[in-house]
């Protein structure tokens, strides 16, 4: 159980700067997400701590432990992979036990660590299957036992849950979490899915062209981003000039179509803006609103469904804003 | 500081300078060799062009040029003849038993061409069965010595390779492709010549141009029925054989020459596929079409005709070596002397053949299967480099890299000559493009990511290697190892120039046996010969088949 120190790591393929300069320090027992968009370098960044890729400088280390030059069967980590990687020559049982005698574990030991781990995973019973016998969720999961059943000193997830179904991932994820916090492994977890790094996440690293955009608590980036890019790849957002909600200064703010309200709805306190309704959708639980202001620009509105109410599209309407949930961009 | 290469890239660069060191000295090596006996004096000292001039200036060697290049073609065409309308109809018509001809169809690739040559010598020579039978009816035909029956020969032979990938073309056309077509008002006919046929050229070009290397490279066939028309492998061998100055200046001049025209010939085919790349990705394989009964008749009688034609000299060989031969002449009656006096000679060649197959074998698999491994898990220049030179034997011809051998190691600090190595080592390199071919096939089939979990799991990359990759692989490996022993058992062109004193194998018996008229003997090496290349082959499909039930 160790703590990660990332310095300075970079790595170009070509005229690509696929990981650009990036410093981060993961605590001890953290549950640390990459998020970006494809091609951002998270799975560059994430190979380099598995020792699959070389770094053009920096260094990485494990505690005061540099492993960087290590080769990557001696780092002592446990990998989970998008497409599972489960081996199919092997019983489900043999793939977990493939790491543990790679570390001459053998015998009962051997048996009850497997048990142990499928146990975990909620694949008691299954060793003696084959993987063309289960399901992509079994197979991931027996991914994830073999990757725990080492006890690693670090786990690192490369978009362990693409493949899977959307209430798989949902009900996955959650495991996977409590899994972590149960056993206590430092984690590092990639993702291009904003809503799963919110889910699981201890903190995430927002990265954009090989470099780190934000660090931050999933909350803490959600409701301060502090550029364009974070505010609008951590969900949707408004993005308008300081002058067109009437406020001092040049830049652009942004502002969540949750901290609008409509101004029957609205605390007193709130600054008021104008406009004229373009669109509406009820979703359910939520109605979504575009209202466009005089001066042009769209605002979304998202606000909890509200039976008494009719809004119709070209109607006049006025909106009400939390003056404390506007961000200014730098 | 120690020289610091990054631990991802050791098990890769070790494998590549291995594989460097071996093609170094056993391909390029000897092919340097030959090409500069061929630009030496007799002496091999003073460089010079006079060896092309003297070579190229006689007639009989122009000869040779424009007879190998003009019997190529014209095998490659008849070839492709055949070989279109049959694939068509395994693709696409009602025959029956087309697992049965596929199988049957596929046997001329490993079953020794120039057996199929004597055979036709037996069959239709001059002193031929079916010549004196039909003469007896007072019928006469056109002599079978010289190219038509080496084109007989070849086109029975060769034509697997365009038939097999000619099939694979027609069944990946895509449907919707022929019904767009349909539904644009074009008839059936004209979408199969103007939509199907299109698409599939690629394919049968890609057959073809592997028809008409082996032409080039071919010395058993012509050796056999060429007589006094002079062919490119055949001089050159008879050249370097008869050469007695120190520096083999003629051969090595036909040598190069015929690595040339492979070379441009390879060029050409590269060029040109890569310019027409017809890719349909099918969805859905064509349905099998309605016809007529007349079609549905003619296609099965010509599918199986074919295939049993192909197949007709390999039996007849079989039979005719339990018949009684005086000499050369063939008498009707029933004997196994054949086979005693070809193992009361000796069972060396039987055990030789036996034991180079199996050592080439393991040695091909040894060199192929990690070569391979490179090839397709490094992208770097290092790798391509390496990727071209082991695809390079299969342009060279037998002979020449056997004349490239005797004259690099007959000599100097490594003595190769005289002894059993030489011909193992020659075998291995001419069969490595097969092994680094068909284990690259199946190694992209293998996600890399199933490495890196064996690795992350703290497995080195050796051990990866072995205990994930071997397994995984295991079904290619065995079958590309018995390709390999069953093609090095009826290798021939090599061995020629390579053998000597005890080291003969069967192909030399029978080449020998040829030479002197021996009929007899000739028959029971080469269906020993057949034998020998059916059982593994009979073996391998069992276990096959086993391991596919399990
Ligand atoms: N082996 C490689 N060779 C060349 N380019 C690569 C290689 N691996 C990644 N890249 C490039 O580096 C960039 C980052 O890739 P990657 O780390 O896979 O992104 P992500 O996982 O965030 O989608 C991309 O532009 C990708 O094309
Ligand atoms: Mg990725």
């Amino acid at each position: 159980m160790t703590g990660i120190v990332i310095e300075g790591v970079e790595r170009s393929f070509g005229s690509v700067r696929a990981v650009d300069g990036v410093n981060l320090t993961v605590g001890d027992g953290e549950f640390f997400t990459l998020l970006g968009p494809s091609g951002c370098g998270k799975t560059t960044l994430l190979r380099m701590i598995a020792g699959f890729c070389e770094l053009d400088g920096g260094e990485i280390r494990f505690g005061a432990k540099r492993i960087d030059r290590l080769p990557a069967h001696t780092r002592d980590i446990g990998m989970v992979f998008q497409n599972y990687a489960v081996f199919p020559n092997l019983t489900v049982a043999g793939n977990v036990a493939y790491g543990l005698k790679a570390r001459r574990v053998a015998g009962t030991e051997l048996a009850r660590r497997v048990d142990e781990a499928l146990a975990l995973v909620q694949l008691a019973g299954y060793g003696e299957r084959w993987p063309h016998q289960l399901s992509g969720g079994q197979l991931q999961r027996v991914a994830i036992a073999r990757a725990l059943v080492i006890r690693p000193q670090v786990l690192l997830f490369d978009e362990p849950l693409s493949n899977l179904d959307a209430r798989l991932r949902v009900s996955m994820r959650a495991e996977i979490r409590e899994l972590q916090k149960s056993l206590g492994i430092t984690a590092i977890y990639v993702t291009h899915d904003q809503e799963e790094a919110m889910s699981v996440s201890d903190r995430i690293a927002l990265m954009q062209s090989g470099k780190l955009e934000q660090v931050g608590a999933p909350a803490e980036i959600y409701r301060n981003p502090t550029s364009r890019f974070a505010a609008e790849f951590m969900g949707t957002t408004n993005l308008i000039e300081a002058r067109t909600l009437g406020r001092d200064g040049a830049g652009m703010v942004s502002l969540r179509p949750e901290a609008l309200r409509l101004d029957s709805e609205a605390p007193a306190g709130w600054p008021r803006v104008g406009g004229v309704i373009a669109h509406v959708e009820i979703l359910g639980p939520i109605t979504r609103l575009d209202v466009r202001l005089a001066d042009g620009s769209l605002l979304k509105v998202a606000a909890l469904d509200e039976p008494h109410r009719t809004l119709a599209p070209g109607a006049a309407v006025m909106l009400a804003y939390d003056p404390a949930r506007v961000t200014v961009l730098t | 500081m120690r020289l610091a290469i990054p631990h991802q890239q050791r098990m890769p660069l070790a494998i590549a300078a291995l594989g460097f060191l071996f093609l170094g000295l056993f391909l390029l090596y000897p092919l340097f060799n030959v090409f500069s006996a061929s630009v030496l004096d007799a002496d091999g000292e003073k460089f010079t062009l006079a060896n092309y001039f003297k070579v190229l200036g006689r007639p009989f060697y122009r000869a040779a040029v424009t007879n190998t290049l003009a019997i190529g073609v014209t095998a490659t065409l008849t070839t492709m003849l055949i070989s279109v309308p049959f694939a068509f109809a395994l693709a696409r018509l009602p025959v029956p038993g087309k697992a049965a001809i596929l199988a049957l169809a596929a046997m001329p690739l490993v079953l020794p061409s120039f057996v199929s040559a004597y055979a036709i010598v037996l069959l239709l020579g001059r002193a031929g069965i079916v010549t004196q039978w039909l003469n007896a009816w007072g019928i006469g035909f056109g002599s079978i010595y010289g190219a038509g029956g080496i084109v007989l020969v070849y086109t029975l032979t060769l034509y697997p390779y365009v038939l097999l990938p000619t099939m694979a073309g027609f069944k990946a056309v895509d449907v919707s492709v022929e019904e767009a077509a349909q539904s644009l008002g074009s008839s059936p006919r004209r979408t199969l010549w103007t939509v199907t046929l299109p698409i599939v050229i690629p394919s049968i070009l890609a057959g073809g141009l592997l028809v008409f290397i082996e032409t080039l490279e071919n010395f058993g066939v012509p050796f056999v029925l060429a007589e006094d028309m002079p062919i490119f492998a055949v001089e050159a061998f008879k050249l370097f054989i008869g050469e007695t100055a120190p520096n083999p200046s003629s051969a090595g001049v036909l040598g190069v020459l015929l690595i040339l025209t492979t070379a441009a010939v390879l060029l050409i085919q590269r060029r040109y596929l890569s310019a027409r790349r017809f890719a349909t990705g099918a969805r859905a394989a064509p349905p099998i079409l309605r016809v007529g009964t007349g079609l549905r008749i003619a296609a099965a009688v010509y599918c199986w005709t074919v295939v049993l034609l192909a197949l007709v000299p390999f039996f007849a060989i079989v039979v005719l070596s339990f018949m009684e031969f005086r000499g050369p002449v063939l008498h009707p009656n029933f004997s196994l002397d054949n086979f005693r006096i070809l193992f009361d000679r000796s069972t060396r060649p039987l055990l030789n053949t036996l034991l180079f197959a199996t050592m080439a074998a393991i040695a091909v698999t040894l060199v192929g299967v990690p070569i391979a491994y490179v090839v397709t898990r490094v992208r770097s220049t290092l790798a391509t480099v390496l990727d071209v030179i082991a695809t390079l034997p299969f342009a060279i011809a037998g002979t020449v890299l056997a004349i490239g051998f005797v004259v690099s190691f007959n000599s100097g600090w490594l003595i190769l000559t005289g002894g059993p190595l030489i011909m193992v080592l020659a075998y291995t390199v001419r069969k490595v493009p097969f092994a680094v071919r068909s284990s690259s096939a199946i190694l992209h089939q293998i996600d890399p990511s199933l490495e890196e979990a064996s690795i992350s799991l703290g497995r080195s990359p050796l051990q990866t290697f072995g205990r994930i990759l071997v397994p995984l692989m295991l079904g290619g490996i065995l079958s590309g190892f018995v390709l390999t022993w069953v093609t090095v058992a009826s290798e021939l062109s090599a061995t020629v120039v390579l053998y000597s004193g005890s080291w003969r194998t069967l192909t030399v018996v029978m080449f020998q046996a040829l030479e002197s008229g021996g009929g007899g003997v000739a028959t029971a090496a080469a269906s020993t010969l057949i034998v020998v290349t059916l059982l593994p082959i009979a073996l391998l499909y069992r276990l096959v088949r086993r391991y596919e039930l399990s």
